[in-house]
């Protein structure tokens, strides 16, 4: 079409085409501050022209559709460093818990070991002092108490993670939930034609959300989507949910099963799921058995020691300590008896021989755990539990600062710049003005068209 | 390229970063320590549990010598009133081998060493925070009681044996000496001479020589106990010299615990300054940041 009429629809192309704009930038602006939302722009392409005589006319302006901007590579990278930072963040919250249980100074087992034997010395000089007797056993209870607390306190804390696991297991299986629905919805839209793209921003924030729960491995073809665990069991394939499940272990911890009915416990590494297991499945139980193996090699050697003297009234030691061995010996290690008149602490017979205060006071340098003596055995726990942590740490900063520019890179290609919709807006209010002045010209000219038919008649 | 226009999240990272390292300096500063937890330094967190269980010793090492050293003391000038009228005794042995005194004279003098017998017996029951002090380790009992069939009149019921106890890692020394090595050792028993000496001044028959034999006889006793006693002045210099050790152990470890996971003062002040500089410099990029955008200048031509 030409003439007047054909630059009236050019015109109005035109206001069409920048309220499409208009739009858009609108859209940009209003959810400038929504998580997982990609910056749209408008597809603006010229019409097909015209043709008069020899002569090409344009044919103004449509609008093809409204593009997406993302990266699909940033994504799939934000993904697998969120998994890696979930986990080192959980496995470090975790083990900060742990960290209050073995200080390294003036209180806690460490302390107690040390002033029960400073109480051996004590009673050294005097060893017929029933109050100085009395503070060798209140200190060898201390020590046994310190033992108590901590075991019990390890355990508490494995029961919170294994909490925590089965939370996140149910977080876990509500997202892939999500996901397919929007898998169904996607699938729905893009088959009338539609515009799919808040869809696929939708969805790929809720993959993120489940990156940093567990290690995901993605595979998408257009609409279509697998998630899988690393390790390769179903999550979500197209528009069905796989539920994990969790189950009671023989370990007394819960166990996660795949929807194949996998067990998967042991296979999970990334996502704060793999921390919290990381924590509590091996973490934890390393540093029981530790401390289990340390409260019953010092209850055995002080118990031998014991046995070798006499008491207060000239009768052989028995035991100084319950006896305890294996699992649960930190949890149970209590003083045999609260008789201070008991504690064998002499040699010979006599209330005063001091005789066999060496005997247990050597027990501080004997090898009574792992080849390390009490102190020393202490220490190392001090050390493994704060390397845990250091390198945890360590981790989280350098994912941390890799998840920074992967999003910044990310933000650089989708997200929403107020300066950028600032002169948009500009550009796309001008052109409407234009166009309108265009129409009014039209108008105008019309006018004189039709006027010129009413003189003539 | 196009530049991320999410800046707030920059400005928020880097005010994450200043502030805690703000907190961390400010912990420091606070503790005095570089490692307030585990995880701050592994290695020094592991090293210092040996030292504090090292500097423990030292101070209950410390506080055992101070009570054994006092006890020392009191028995050590115990013995000394017991060697002064030991010493009187056998002033009155050679007075009363004197030829020309009458026996109520002699008479006067055993009633006088009767009286040190019994002065001897109370220093030898000596008891020092309810355990008697020269009994070997049978200590819950007075060790000296009278027995008219035991040597002197008086039995002893202590034992021979003796406490050793631990004054520094690996260094112990014994701490008592048994009254059978000062008062009642086989040969030299100081009750013995003394009742012989009492039984020789009271017989009318007896001869000057038997009173002087009786002499050297507390003589011989004297100089067991004198050389015995010596035992109490080396031992409390042996532990005044485990003191000054230990003294200068704790000094020691002290030293090496701040090394360890202590914090040196400067270097926390100016990470404070510095965290705190960078944190205002943040602070102020951000505020300028926020006037810088298009829609400000916008407004007001859309609006004319």
């Amino acid at each position: 079409m030409s003439g007047l009429y054909g630059t009236l629809w050019i015109a109005l192309g035109g206001l069409e085409a920048q309220q499409a704009g208009l739009q858009t930038s609108t859209n940009n602006v209003a959810n400038i501050n929504t998580p997982g939302y990609s910056r749209e722009v408008p597809v603006l392409e010229e019409a097909n022209p015209i043709l008069q005589g020899n002569l090409v006319f344009g044919d103004g302006v449509q609008v093809e559709g409204i593009d997406s901007l993302r990266s699909d590579l940033l994504d799939l990278q934000i993904a697998d460093e969120t998994q890696q930072q979930g986990s080192s963040q959980s496995y470090v919250n975790a083990m900060n818990q742990v960290q209050t249980l073995f200080p390294d100074d003036t209180s806690g087992i460490g302390a107690d070991i040390s002033a029960f034997f400073q109480s051996l010395n004590e009673l050294s000089s005097n060893p017929s002092d029933l109050s100085l007797r009395q503070g060798v056993l209140t200190a060898a209870g201390n020590m046994a108490s310190s033992f108590n607390d901590a075991a019990n306190q390890l355990t508490q804390t494995r029961q919170q993670l294994d909490l925590d696991a089965e939370q996140q297991v149910q977080q876990i299986n509500q997202i892939s939930q999500q996901i397919a629905a929007l898998n169904v919805q996607l699938a729905d839209v893009s088959s009338t034609g539609q515009d799919y793209s808040s869809f696929l921003d939708q969805r790929s924030a809720l993959i993120q959300q489940l990156s940093g729960i567990i290690d995901v491995s993605q595979v998408s073809d257009g609409t279509s989507l697998t998630l899988t665990t690393k390790q390769g069991a179903a999550l979500v394939v197209d528009g069905q949910a796989y539920a994990l499940t969790t189950a009671a272990g023989s370990d007394g911890v819960q166990h996660i099963y795949s929807a194949q009915g996998n067990d998967i416990t042991g296979q999970i590494s990334g996502g704060s799921l793999g921390g919290t297991l990381q924590a509590r499945d091996q973490t934890i139980p390393d540093l029981q058995t530790q401390l289990d193996s340390l409260a019953s090699g010092l209850v055995q050697a002080l118990n031998t020691a014991h046995q070798e003297g006499t008491d207060l009234n000239g009768n052989p030691g028995g035991n100084l300590f319950q006896p305890i061995t294996g699992t649960g010996a930190a949890a149970s290690m209590a003083v045999a008896f609260t008789d201070p008149s008991l504690l064998a602490a002499g040699s010979d017979g006599t209330s005063g021989s001091n005789g066999n205060i060496a005997n247990l006071s050597a027990v501080a340098n004997q090898a009574v755990s792992n080849g390390m003596t009490p102190s020393d055995a202490y220490s190392n726990l001090v050390f493994q539990v704060g390397t845990s942590i250091s390198n945890g740490t360590a981790e989280v900063n350098a994912s941390g600062a890799m998840l920074q520019q992967l999003q910044q890179q990310q933000s650089s290609v989708s997200g929403v710049s107020l300066d950028e919709e600032a002169s948009n807006l500009l550009l796309y209010q001008r052109a409407y003005q234009a166009s309108a002045e265009a129409i009014s010209a039209v108008n105008q000219m019309l006018e004189t068209v039709i006027n010129m038919g009413a003189q003539s008649s | 390229m196009r530049i991320s226009p999410e800046l707030t999240q920059v400005v928020l990272n880097a005010l994450n970063v200043s502030d805690q390292a703000e907190q961390t300096a400010l912990q420091q500063m606070t503790t005095g320590r570089r490692v307030n937890q585990d995880s701050d330094d592994p290695a020094a967190a592991a090293q210092e549990v040996g030292i504090a269980f090292q500097m423990d010793s030292c101070d209950q090492y410390l506080r055992s010598i101070g009570g054994i050293e006092s006890e020392l003391q009191t028995a050590d000038s115990s013995l000394n009133s017991a060697v002064t009228a030991l010493q009187q005794a056998i002033s009155l042995g050679v007075e009363g081998a004197n030829g020309t005194l009458s026996q109520q004279n002699r008479d006067t003098l055993a009633a006088e060493v009767t009286g040190i017998s019994q002065q001897i017996l109370g220093v030898a029951n000596l008891s020092y925070n309810g355990h008697y002090v020269f009994a070997g380790t049978a200590d819950s009992q007075p060790p000296y009681v009278a027995n008219p069939n035991s040597p002197g009149g008086i039995e002893y019921q202590g034992n021979d044996n003796t406490n050793s106890v631990e004054i520094n890692s690996g260094q112990s020394v014994v701490v008592n000496q048994p009254g059978s090595a000062l008062f009642s050792a086989s040969g030299a028993n100081v009750f013995q001479a003394l009742s012989d000496l009492v039984t020789a001044l009271q017989d009318p028959n007896a001869t000057t020589d038997e009173i002087g034999s009786a002499t050297t006889e507390l003589r011989g006793a004297f100089d067991q106990l004198t050389s015995a006693r010596t035992f109490y002045g080396s031992t409390i210099d042996q532990l005044n010299s485990a003191q000054d050790v230990l003294n200068s152990e704790n000094v020691q470890l002290s030293q090496q615990q701040n090394n360890v996971v202590g914090v040196d003062l400067n270097v926390a002040a100016t990470n404070l300054t510095n965290a705190e500089e960078a944190r205002n410099a943040t602070v102020q990029a951000a505020a300028t940041m926020n006037d810088l955008s298009l829609m400000d200048y916008l407004t007001p031509t859309t609006t004319a």
